[in-house]
């Protein structure tokens, strides 16, 4: 039953924002590995609004989404309640670090922003 | 010979029409409740969590600061400019924000209650949580501005002239 809830939920969230988003670091730099993608790692907490709007808004963008799944493993974690991982340092949420599957550090953006600026960024560091 | 004098004067004290020390202060301290900052440059500095209340900032050029939480209750911020500053979570309650320029500032969970809003440029910016009470809003602009979760209660809004 427990599973079935699961799978429910992760298709709910799939079909929400058009991507999986990965809540452990190991797993998605070996998704990463294996997809031949970079992570975009993203630092969030539930609080925080500007957070919310990249999840609930500007990921649900159909271009944003596209390229988002053509091109990363997400990885979001609460600053809060997650172990993050060390070397990747932040001054505010959001924060999106974008990590290559060697764990380089290739990109940050910082702040959420609209979605088509959004995805002007993203392009910019690939 | 006069006449140069005085021009000299005259824009010696346009250019420097905010009080020194009081620029000083803020460089130093951060904080400047009631200073005179009217026409300063103040453009990419950090002032978070600063406190401007009661503070003249008339025509100052905040651009590209980082003021996070930054108290501007009752502050006069005509003509000033916020242009892509970060002022997430700002107090602007009981300001007078005339002719502000506002473009792609980032002003997540800003609180502008009671302050008195004419002809802001909004354009751009993000304002997601953002709260307006009681303000006048029908001569400012809000094109391609985020209003994710913007709470507007007793506001006056229409079309600008």
């Amino acid at each position: 039953m427990k599973n079935v809830i699961l799978l429910i939920i992760f298709t709910v969230l799939l079909q929400a924002t058009g991507f999986q988003i990965e809540h452990n670091f190991k797993k998605a730099l070996l998704k990463a590995k294996t997809q031949n993608k970079e992570v975009m790692m993203m630092y969030s907490a539930v609080w925080c609004p500007e957070c919310n709007y990249m999840k609930d808004v500007a990921f649900k963008n159909t271009e944003v989404s596209k390229y988002i799944q053509k091109h990363f493993i997400v990885i979001s974690l609460d600053i809060q309640k997650d172990k993050l991982p060390k070397g990747f340092d932040y001054v505010g949420i959001p924060t999106f670090f974008f990590i290559d599957s060697n764990t380089k550090l290739i990109g940050k953006i910082i702040g959420g922003d609209r979605a088509d600026r959004f995805l002007k960024k993203l392009k910019s560091i690939r | 010979m006069k006449k140069i004098f005085l021009s000299i004067m005259i824009c010696t004290n346009l250019l420097l029409a905010f009080n020194a020390s009081d620029l000083k202060k803020v460089k130093e301290d951060g904080d400047c409740p009631k200073c005179d900052l009217s026409y300063a440059d103040l453009r990419g500095i950090d002032l978070t969590m600063s406190d401007f209340t009661d503070a003249n900032l008339t025509h100052a050029n905040l651009a590209n600061t980082l003021a996070h939480k930054a108290d501007f209750s009752r502050a006069d911020l005509s003509y000033a400019t916020f242009e892509s500053s970060n002022v997430k979570g700002a107090l602007f309650v009981n300001a007078t924000l005339k002719n502000v320029n506002f473009f792609q500032a980032r002003i997540w969970k800003g609180n502008f209650s009671n302050a008195d809003i004419y002809k802001c440029n909004f354009d751009e910016s993000a304002l997601g949580s953002a709260i307006f009470k009681n303000n006048n809003l029908s001569n400012s602009t809000f094109q391609g501005t985020i209003l994710y979760k913007t709470i507007f209660k007793k506001n006056v809004t229409g079309i600008p002239k």
